[in-house]
């Protein structure tokens, strides 16, 4: 519990401005974007460096404190809610970009820089940086490194843990380590890959060295609509069969066209059960020929429409119709899941069959919009509260999950386990499997105060019910979209 | 004497991991054994070249289940019916490598430039325990964020900490041509002209320098590929060279980075634009680096020196120094020589999982010391 020598303590390390105490402060750091999960938080810090960071661990540590960081808070899993009588470590006055070395191609970053700051600090040196989450305006990298982000290039580029070169981490007792090094060849065993991804409950990040790309010298995009999703889904196929690697595909049914397009009016067309949305991007030789290669394909699968781009304006409309499907979804349903499965690609038009099987079932109507090159879903589970909808929804949200996993997949693509699906970690992993992450766990933190009760199923977890989803704020206000 | 089990099952594994008490040496095709650390003598030697094969290949998703026993070229050349690879080239693949040992081993090749090494490739694992608990991570998918990335623990483990029964990968399309692209030029040059090479629009998978020349592999379509390899040789003054002299000069790159004489080999890497300090600095040090290849733009380089126990912690200290790491590649017969450089503040964490993991320290001891130091006193 927090008394008074606790928070002097605090505020001796931190400042009066660096502690937070008073309930409608803390009530702000009570969800993250999965709104429906809620804990409001005995205390909240706001450290601005790396040092106080290791300092606030150390106090937690002293006073036996669980504790929570916490980059933006648009994690979609609950990730970032606080814990009950623990601390919120807030990362967002660690915003400074340390460096950007253009000679080595790199950026070396506190965790509160939010994703897209990073390409545009790169991009006068023609360089940027590629894993880019939808919510990449506003989301941190110290999250992104936490959760392993994707973002609708990652098909060919990869994700975080690809990019990530090195980074600092404050462990549980208040060390600090160096995980990672200055190139991607590391004496022993690799920690940072395994802190990648973990959620938040190995330590926290306090510096970030990621790698920059270079531009690519060519970007061709096309909107192809499609006769039925199995069509849109034998063109991703056969893209993959002829050895192309587009930079982005992405899909959309009937119902997401809908939605988007009454709320951009990107030009999709609202009639066609399907269209993809392809990138190529490359020498510019190579993609001119594949970009040929591939609408060849798109037109023997019955493409109905051809829509390419040519200006970066267009492509960003296009982009956009596709972008702001998930809040769009908002105009044709009160309310909504977003779910975040993976299925191996081959198995989409299976998957996809089998959710609206499984919708008409339940009753309610689902919307797609994914990342087909890699088999990531977002089926978005269409419901009302109103109407007492939301455990039928919840439950065929989770179902479809774990028919993912059915299918040979995972529960989740890239929004991370989190409290959301720790009690379905069991469908995906056997007791044996889950043992050994935690005997990880329990070696960086014997006590379990970085972030507990996250990511593992524990019965007191998986006993409760979750709310219904709401939108992020920030979703709502427009400045982010969910992908 | 140590005693060879050879299991072709995970489950053998499993059981003779169980059955045999004391400490283990995993062994695959044996082409790292002299790499890091020497190891402890074991009780017994698990030889894993028995567990072989692929278990599935999906073409169509560009994923492959693989046994760790199994010989990389051979996996390679499977996959290559099906016009995939698995996108890394180390040297040693050659000379019948396993996938699994090379994973432990963290080797990579020319190409980790544009794909990384095999942590950024492989996708999903099997992993068999000291105490025989059998655990897989990750997945058959790509994307997949579920749970910790267990497999990362092992990618550079050398045989501790737990044994890699399998792997899943995540494939890629082999291209249609490849292209090399050679240009004289001396170490210290190398800097300058690889960067040349990345800033231009040729997208080079690999650049390295190596006796005398910087070589830049150029891949893709038929006649995209060379196109775009002419250019390049055009714009930093080199030559396209013909496939026979392209395979000579990598065959001779390869045989480089795997020297195998009297002396030490270090793979080491540190931010490239520290590369040409550091090794002027080993040069000095050492009296002189030998069978040298350098990734300029990576910052990664292998290079052989003196056998001699104190020429070899110089030089892991000089790379640490410079905010590198740098790991023993070949410790000559009877050579007591470091493995590697001055143990990071992370290597408590590394203690506390291994611990963990194989409190007894029944796997690959000695390998990873003194990082995770050999228990004092009795074996296991
Ligand atoms: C509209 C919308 C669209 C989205 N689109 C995508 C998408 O396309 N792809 C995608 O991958 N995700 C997406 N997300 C999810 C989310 O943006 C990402 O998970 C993001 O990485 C979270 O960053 P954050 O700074 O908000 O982290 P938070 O939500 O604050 O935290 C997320 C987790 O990271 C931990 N954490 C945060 N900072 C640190 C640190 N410094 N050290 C250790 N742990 C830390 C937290 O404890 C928590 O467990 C979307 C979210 C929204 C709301």
């Amino acid at each position: 519990m927090v008394d008074a020598a606790m928070v002097r303590e605090f505020t001796d390390l931190l400042s009066e401005n660096g502690v937070i105490t008073d309930e409608v402060g803390l009530r702000s750091y009570e969800c993250d974007g999965l709104t429906g999960f809620r804990q409001v938080p005995a205390l909240v810090v706001l450290p601005r460096d790396a040092q106080e960071v290791a300092g606030a661990v150390r106090l937690c540590a002293k006073y036996g404190m669980p504790f929570v960081a916490r980059g933006a808070g648009t994690g979609l899993s609950g990730g970032a809610m606080p814990v009950a009588d623990g601390v919120v470590i807030s990362l967002q006055k660690l915003r400074r970009i340390l460096e950007i070395d253009v000679e080595n191609r790199r950026a070396v970053l506190e965790p509160g820089v939010y994703n897209l700051e990073i390409s545009k600090a790169a991009a006068p040196y023609g360089l940027y940086y590629a894993p880019d989450p939808s919510s990449q305006q506003v989301c941190t990298i110290g999250g992104n490194v936490a959760e392993n982000s994707g973002g609708a290039h990652c098909l060919k580029y990869g994700f975080t843990t690809n990019h990530v070169l090195e980074m600092e981490v404050v462990l549980a007792d208040g060390s600090v380590v160096t995980l990672g090094g200055p190139t991607g060849e590391q004496a022993g065993p690799d920690l940072r890959g395994l802190f990648i991804g973990s959620e938040g409950t190995l330590g926290v990040c306090t510096k970030v060295t990621v790698r920059l790309l270079q531009t690519p010298e060519t970007v061709r995009t096309v909107l192809a609509d499609f006769p039925s999703i199995e069509a849109a889904g034998d063109t991703v196929g056969d893209i993959v069969d002829a050895a192309i690697i587009p930079a982005a595909v992405e899909m959309m049914d009937s119902l997401a066209m809908e939605a988007s397009e009454a709320a951009t009016g990107a030009g999709l067309t609202v009639e066609s059960p399907a269209a993809l949305i392809i990138e190529l991007d490359g020498p510019a030789d190579e993609v001119e020929a594949e970009f040929e290669h591939l609408t060849a394909i798109c037109e023997r699968h019955g493409a109905t429409r051809l829509h390419v781009p040519t200006e970066a304006e267009e492509r960003q409309k296009v982009w956009k119709g596709r972008k702001a499907a998930f809040a769009a979804v908002g105009r044709i349903s009160p309310d909504y899941i977003v779910q975040d499965g993976v299925v191996p690609r081959t198995r989409l038009a299976e998957v996809l069959t089998r959710i609206a099987e499984m919708g008409r079932d339940a009753g309610l109507r689902v919307a797609n919009v994914f990342h087909a090159g890699d088999g990531n879903l977002h089926p978005l589970v269409l419901y009302s509260e109103a109407a007492g909808e939301h455990d039928v929804a919840e439950k065929l949200s989770t179902d479809i999950a774990e028919l993912c996993v059915e299918l040979g997949g995972s529960l989740s693509g890239e929004h991370g386990i989190g409290t959301d699906k720790a009690c379905s970690m069991p469908a995906m992993f056997s007791e044996d499997d889950l043992g050994v992450m935690h005997r990880v766990r329990l070696a960086f933190d014997p006590d379990s105060r970085c972030n507990p009760g996250k990511l593992f199923p524990t019965p007191r977890l998986c006993g409760e019910r979750p709310g219904k989803y709401q939108p992020h704020p920030l979703e709502e206000a427009g400045v982010i979209e969910r992908l | 004497m140590s005693e060879t089990v050879t299991p072709t099952t995970v489950d053998d594994l499993r059981d003779a991991v169980l059955d045999r008490p004391g400490t283990i040496r995993v062994a695959g095709a044996g082409t790292a054994a002299d790499w890091a650390g020497t190891p402890a003598p074991a009780d017994s030697v698990l030889d894993l070249t028995g567990l072989s094969g692929i278990v599935t290949h999906n073409p169509g998703d560009m994923t492959v289940e693989v046994r760790a026993g199994t010989p990389f070229a051979q996996l390679q050349s499977e996959l290559g019916e099906h016009h995939q690879r698995v996108a890394v080239d180390p040297a040693r693949a050659a000379e019948g490598a396993t996938l699994g040992g090379l994973f432990a081993t963290a080797d990579s090749g020319p190409r980790a430039l544009q794909y990384g090494s095999l942590r950024d490739l492989v996708i999903g694992a099997t992993i068999v325990l000291a105490d025989g608990t059998v655990a897989r991570s990750g997945g058959h998918v790509i994307k997949n964020v579920a749970g910790y990335d267990l497999t990362k623990v092992l990618h550079g483990a050398h045989g501790t900490l737990g044994v890699v029964a399998g792997l899943v990968l995540r494939l890629h399309p082999t291209p249609q041509a490849t292209a090399t692209v050679a240009v004289a030029c001396d170490r210290g040059a190398s800097a300058d002209l690889a960067r040349r090479i990345a800033d231009s629009p040729a997208e080079a998978v690999a650049v390295q320098w190596h006796a005398g020349r910087l070589l830049a592999v150029v891949e893709g379509s038929e006649s995209g590929a060379e196109a775009r390899a002419r250019r390049l040789a055009e714009s930093v003054g080199g030559e396209l060279l013909a496939p026979d002299d392209a395979t000579a000069a990598w065959d001779a790159h390869a045989a480089s980075v795997r020297h195998r004489g009297e002396r030490a080999v270090l793979r080491f890497g540190v931010i490239p634009s520290a590369l040409t300090g550091v090794l002027d600095g080993l040069d000095a040090d050492t009296g002189g680096l030998d069978e040298v290849t350098t990734s300029p733009r990576t910052g990664v380089a292998t290079v052989s020196v003196p056998a001699d126990a104190d020429v070899v912690a110089a030089a892991h200290r000089r790379i640490a120094e410079a905010g590198g790491t740098s790991t023993l590649r070949q410790r000559p017969a009877g050579a007591e020589l470091p493995a590697l450089g001055p143990a990071p503040a992370a290597a408590t964490v590394l203690r506390a999982v291994a611990a963990s993991l194989d409190p007894d320290q029944r796997l690959g001891r000695g390998r990873l010391a003194p990082w995770i130091p050999q228990p004092t006193g009795v074996s296991a």
